[in-house]
């Protein structure tokens, strides 16, 4: 016969795992004898404690708790609720409302990214300034910087494939949108005179970067790209 | 009441301490009084530099540690008498001062100078956060290569985040026959990316192997390099020189010169 109650511990606490079938006085007899058992390895412990196996009442947790806590040196915190269903629910519908929020609010930062310096933001941001090699940009919504991107940008960080990133002078080294990753190309040996640029001339090219089939397409800002966004 | 100026980079051999024995020795040329601070614990060349390794006694962890006075470490400088070293320690490691440390021994230093430069070593971790404790102002050197410049920029990123209120930027060995090729920066990309004001900037010169192996800096002599420094220094006193014209004309007169030269 398979034990009726097992003790499994795991990040949170300990997991009680028990019998199904078994008569509720017995089982909580046996409960109690087990953690008896392992006094000395739980003693004065503060934990969080979970049930599986077997539904039990409202009543039927507490009477649980009160015996261990009375018996025993262990203190019980809290219950968690281990309904993975619940759990998977309640996951989707938050993270469906951050989607929603990332889509809609944005926040402006003022200022360059320097080289190691990560701007981490939950919903859509607009850089007014440069990002310079070495920075990160992170958001779960879209990026634009009114500015140069030489550095990398993550969009649509919740695996959001819709989100874009623009750019007024775009150079990223990597940018992902979603789970797309895609990097500047190798720099190829030029043999030819570089033009002499001068620092008030830099070319302004805005240009936008979206996931089409599954691959990162960098194109210049038309009024029909921006529709089908 | 002094200025104190921590001159960093982030990326190593691209010239701080070269920069800092030459605008040192520049100021103290100007009639400032002028101490050197060398914080690179365990590896210093600043004292190497300068030609006075063979005066230190005692040096900067000692004093911080009390075993001496600070007079008795500070080397007067053979040229100058208004410029002075605090050497380094070769024997101990960055962990031996504290940026705690640092402040007070800059304090102690304030009311005697003018001007108090630091010179800090390469990196980001205990050397550099010691030698920015106690900085009023920063000079960021940097080389036109695209490493140095990222370096560079980190550091800037670091100088801001710890309210340092002035940052300004010496772009070191330039080298005009590589820029004009399209092979190396010019001023402009530096500056586009790293967005400082630009300060000086010194050209790639042979004399200054010659000058820093020989402990004498060649600041105010007559060499390109001599003459940047020299302009550097009247810009850390807030006078405004125009920027050397650094390109060679590359005349017949000079190709001739170039060939009875090198006879």
């Amino acid at each position: 016969m398979s034990k009726p109650v097992m003790l499994k511990s795991n990040k949170y606490g300990i997991n009680l795992i028990l019998d199904e079938h078994m008569d509720f006085e017995e089982l909580l007899k046996c409960i109690l004898d087990k953690f008896k058992e392992s006094e000395g390895f739980f003693k004065n412990a503060k934990m969080a404690i979970s049930f599986e196996g077997r539904k039990l009442t409202q009543e039927e947790e507490f009477r649980i708790i009160e015996t261990i806590t009375d018996n025993t040196s262990v203190n019980i915190i809290c219950i968690l609720d281990n309904d993975a269903l619940k759990e998977e629910l309640i996951r989707q519908k938050v993270e469906r409302f951050e989607e929603e929020q990332a889509g809609k609010t944005g926040e402006f930062y003022k200022g360059t990214l320097r080289s190691g310096q990560v701007l981490d933001c939950e919903s859509s941001i607009i850089i007014l300034g440069d990002i310079n090699p070495g920075a990160k940009v992170i958001s779960k919504g879209n990026i634009v910087v009114l500015g140069a991107l030489k550095g990398n940008a993550y969009a649509g960080a919740n695996g959001n494939e819709q989100a874009f990133v623009a750019a007024l002078v775009m150079d990223p080294i990597q940018i992902k949108i979603g789970d797309v990753i895609a990097r500047s190309a190798d720099k190829v040996q030029e043999g030819k005179k570089r033009k002499k640029k001068h620092s008030a001339d830099v070319e302004v090219d805005p240009q936008v970067a979206i996931v089409k089939d599954g691959n990162i397409y960098i194109e210049p800002i038309t009024k029909g790209l921006l529709n089908n966004i | 009441m002094s200025e104190v100026i921590v001159i960093t980079s982030g990326k190593g051999g691209v010239g701080k301490t070269t920069t800092t024995a030459n605008v040192g020795t520049g100021l103290a040329q100007l009639d400032k009084k002028v101490v050197l601070i060398d914080t690179d614990i365990g590896l210093r060349n600043l004292d190497v530099v300068m030609g006075l390794e063979n005066r230190i006694v005692y040096n900067l962890v000692d004093v911080v540690e009390g075993n001496c006075r600070m007079k008795q470490a500070l080397i007067k400088d053979k040229r100058y008498p208004n410029l002075s070293l605090l050497p380094s320690a070769q024997t101990k490691d960055k962990s031996a001062v504290s940026p705690e440390q640092m402040v007070k021994v800059i304090d102690e230093l304030r009311d005697e100078f003018d001007y108090i430069l630091l010179d800090c070593p390469a990196g980001i971790e205990q050397g550099f956060k010691n030698a920015i404790a106690g900085a009023d102002r920063a000079l960021v050197v940097t080389t036109p290569e695209v490493s140095a410049i990222r370096d560079a920029d980190r550091i800037i990123g670091l100088l801001t985040a710890n309210e340092i209120a002035r940052v300004d930027l010496i772009v070191n060995r330039l080298r005009m026959d590589m820029v004009k090729r399209g092979d190396m920066m010019n001023i402009g990309d530096v500056t586009d990316i790293l967005a400082i004001n630009l300060i000086g900037a010194v050209p790639d010169d042979e004399q200054i192997v010659i000058s820093t192996n020989q402990g004498e800096p060649l600041v105010g002599t007559d060499c390109k390099a001599g003459i940047a420094y020299a302009n550097i220094c009247h810009r850390v006193l807030g006078e405004d020189v125009p920027f050397l014209n650094l390109e060679e004309k590359d005349g017949m007169w000079n190709k001739l010169k170039g060939m009875f030269k090198k006879n």
